[in-house]
């Protein structure tokens, strides 16, 4: 266990050394989301939408955005990659286990994610003069926001054939989760089935929640009512809930499609 | 030496030591495919096997289970007494992987490549140190001092002759320095247990002798290795015992001496004039020879392979000297070879296609 915890430690770091050599995937994992970042808050200027900001809403909500490029297409392109260049092969035939192999890109993966997080707060800081409410709270979604999404790398690593291909088997997720997620609107404002879809997507919870942590306010039911501490727990209650699902879901999608080696003939 | 499948009916005198590798009826499926079907050897502590064969014979297919990478189909696999598949925890640390290929991140350099090895070893309880255990060829003292690496990177990397590239990047390296640098990561622990996959492919001819160099070394430290190879020579020279795979079989086995002498003995000669047939010559042991005409003489060849190893050879040649002194001819050119390695694997794959 202490073994797979150093390995995996190791091994983040050694994912992060490779992200910061890497232009192309410095620009997709970290430049991009702040980039569509900014474009989304274009949309909502003036607007309030349920008690706060309009610009404020939609920064609280692009965490959500960002799982899906720093942790989703990251890992995926990442997994695939080192799968057909027998990577994964080699480094779980030497010292780390499996668990540790995976922990480590997921804890990579989760420090990137973290960063922008932090970036994210710096803005919302500087222009609307807003610091996060309840750190904790953000700090659990957030490890469980990047283990649902590094399952889910996972498992869709493995129906991608190559990493070329990649590009196209992220597309879906990537998609649904941009018109989906209620980043730049509460889910309950999309029109009927699209509404009721919305409240299913495992990105769902993860952006209430957050939301929610950052603006000590209630996001979950979408009512925008301040709220203690204590309170945020418990509004965030039954979303943590379905993430948990979700992340048992994704778990077992891992298991059955997640690949250690490339398939032969 | 041919045997049946159960190989290890030899009994050796090793066997006192505990067999450090264990393979029973072991076979192995890809899909329908049976890659392997059903082989079984024993290696002792301290020794080196070789398994030779064809392509496609199932060599690595064996390596893989016994490195854990995929449980057996059927039979089973002991490495140091321990499951490689569901131990495969315990038995991490005490070994050493070379695979057939590929696996390294291009991106980091040679340097960083050895370093992330030595920091994964520590972490599992296995410091890399260089001094005891095994002597290490390539003195410790001829040290280079590289801005940045190490000093245990830098004798890993003096071991296998890559210490001037060490910081070039792993993508950038030819396909014989990939494969030194692969060594230099699977021998960086001390393993108990060393495989090594076709470790010599693709290396020019001093890598490859720095390489056995390598390998006889941790042997000597008691390292017990199975290895693959194509070369002959190199089973020749580093092997205690080996085997001959064909189409997921073991055919021959045993150690060099037995093998060899399994292959037989050849005696050839040659006798002027082109009007000699089979029944002017001797059978010696009832073996008769091939006749080939050329150049108005004739090429005789006896393959001897019965009787005892040591002596059939002599033994032939005396009713042959005889009958020549009788008949008043000289054998010309006469010429008494060994069998070699390479007869026994052709005979192998001669007789199964
Ligand atoms: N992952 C796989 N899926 C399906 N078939 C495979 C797989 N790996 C190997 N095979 C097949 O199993 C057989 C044995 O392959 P293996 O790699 O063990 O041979 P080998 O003895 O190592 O050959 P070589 O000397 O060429 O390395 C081959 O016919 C190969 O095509
Ligand atoms: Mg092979």
């Amino acid at each position: 266990m202490r073994t797979d915890v150093l390995h995996a430690v190791r091994l983040a770091r050694l994912d992060l050394t490779l992200v910061a050599r890497n232009t192309t995937v410095m620009f997709n994992v970290l430049l991009l989301p702040l980039l569509m970042a900014w474009m989304f808050t274009q949309t909502q200027t003036g607007a309030d939408i349920a008690g706060v900001s309009g610009e404020l809403f939609v920064l609280t909500g692009v965490p959500g955005l960002m799982l899906g490029f720093a942790v989703f297409i990251n890992l995926v392109n990442s997994f695939t990659a080192r799968r057909e260049e027998l990577v994964l092969k080699r480094l779980r035939g030497g010292q780390p286990s499996g668990p540790a192999v995976l922990g480590g890109a997921a804890l990579g993966a989760l420090a990137l994610f973290l960063g922008q997080v932090v970036l994210l707060a710096i803005w919302m800081h500087r222009t609307d003069g807003v610091m996060p409410a309840n750190v904790p709270l953000l700090l659990v979604v957030a490890v469980l926001g990047v283990a649902l999404f590094g399952l889910l790398a996972a498992a869709f690593s493995g129906i991608t054939p190559n990493a070329e291909l990649a590009q196209i088997t992220v597309l879906p997720v990537i998609m649904v989760m941009m018109i989906g997620a209620p980043v730049a609107y509460p889910a309950d404002v999309l029109p009927g089935p699209l509404g009721v879809v919305s409240n299913l997507l495992p990105v769902t919870p993860v952006v209430e929640i957050m939301r929610t942590a950052f603006l000590g306010a209630d996001h979950v039911s979408g009512s925008g009512a301040a709220l203690g501490m204590a309170g945020q727990w418990v509004a965030a209650l039954p979303s943590l809930g379905i993430l948990l699902a979700w992340v048992a879901v994704a778990a077992l999608l891992a298991r059955w499609l997640f690949r250690w080696e490339p398939r032969h003939g | 030496m041919r045997t049946p499948q159960l190989a290890d009916a030899t009994g050796t005198g090793t066997a006192g030591l505990g067999n450090v590798i264990e393979v029973g009826g072991l076979r192995q499926k890809y899909g329908d495919f049976e890659a392997v079907r059903g082989i079984s050897f024993t290696v002792p502590r301290g020794e080196l096997f070789a398994l030779l064969g064809t392509n496609g014979a199932g060599k690595t297919t064996t390596m893989e289970v016994l490195e854990g990478f995929a449980p057996a189909t059927d039979g089973t696999v002991r490495v140091l007494g321990l499951d490689p598949v569901r131990q495969h925890r315990e038995l991490r640390p005490r070994v050493g992987i070379m695979l057939q290929e590929g696996g390294f991140l291009g991106d980091l350099t040679v340097a960083e490549t050895v370093d992330l090895w030595r920091g994964l070893s520590e972490d599992a309880g296995r410091p890399v140190t260089l001094s005891g255990g095994t002597e290490l060829p390539g003195s410790l003292t001829l040290f280079g001092r590289v801005r940045g690496v190490g000093r245990a990177t830098m004798g890993a990397l003096e071991l296998v002759g890559l210490e001037s590239k060490a910081r070039t990047k792993v993508r950038q390296l030819s396909g014989g320095q990939k494969r030194r640098l692969d060594l230099a990561l699977a021998v960086l622990s001390r393993p108990e247990v060393l495989f090594l996959d076709e470790p010599t492919t693709g290396m020019d001819p001093e890598a490859r002798r720095t390489t056995w160099q390598v390998i006889e070394d941790l042997r000597a430290g008691g390292t017990t290795v199975l290895l693959t190879t194509h070369y002959l020579e190199e089973a020749e020279r580093l092997a205690s015992r080996l085997a001959i795979m064909h189409e997921g079989l073991i055919h021959t086995y045993g150690t060099v001496e037995e093998v060899v002498a399994g292959s037989g003995d050849t005696i050839a000669f040659r006798l002027p004039g082109t009007t000699w047939s089979f029944g002017d010559l001797p059978a010696p042991d009832g073996v008769t020879p091939t006749l080939t005409y050329a150049d108005g003489g004739t090429e005789v060849v006896y393959a001897i392979a019965g009787g005892q190893p040591e002596t059939r050879a002599h033994a032939a040649l005396r009713p042959l000297l005889a009958w020549a002194d009788e008949h008043g001819e000289v054998l010309e050119r006469l010429a008494v070879r060994r069998g070699t390695l390479e007869d026994a694997f052709m005979r192998v794959v001669g007789e199964r296609r």
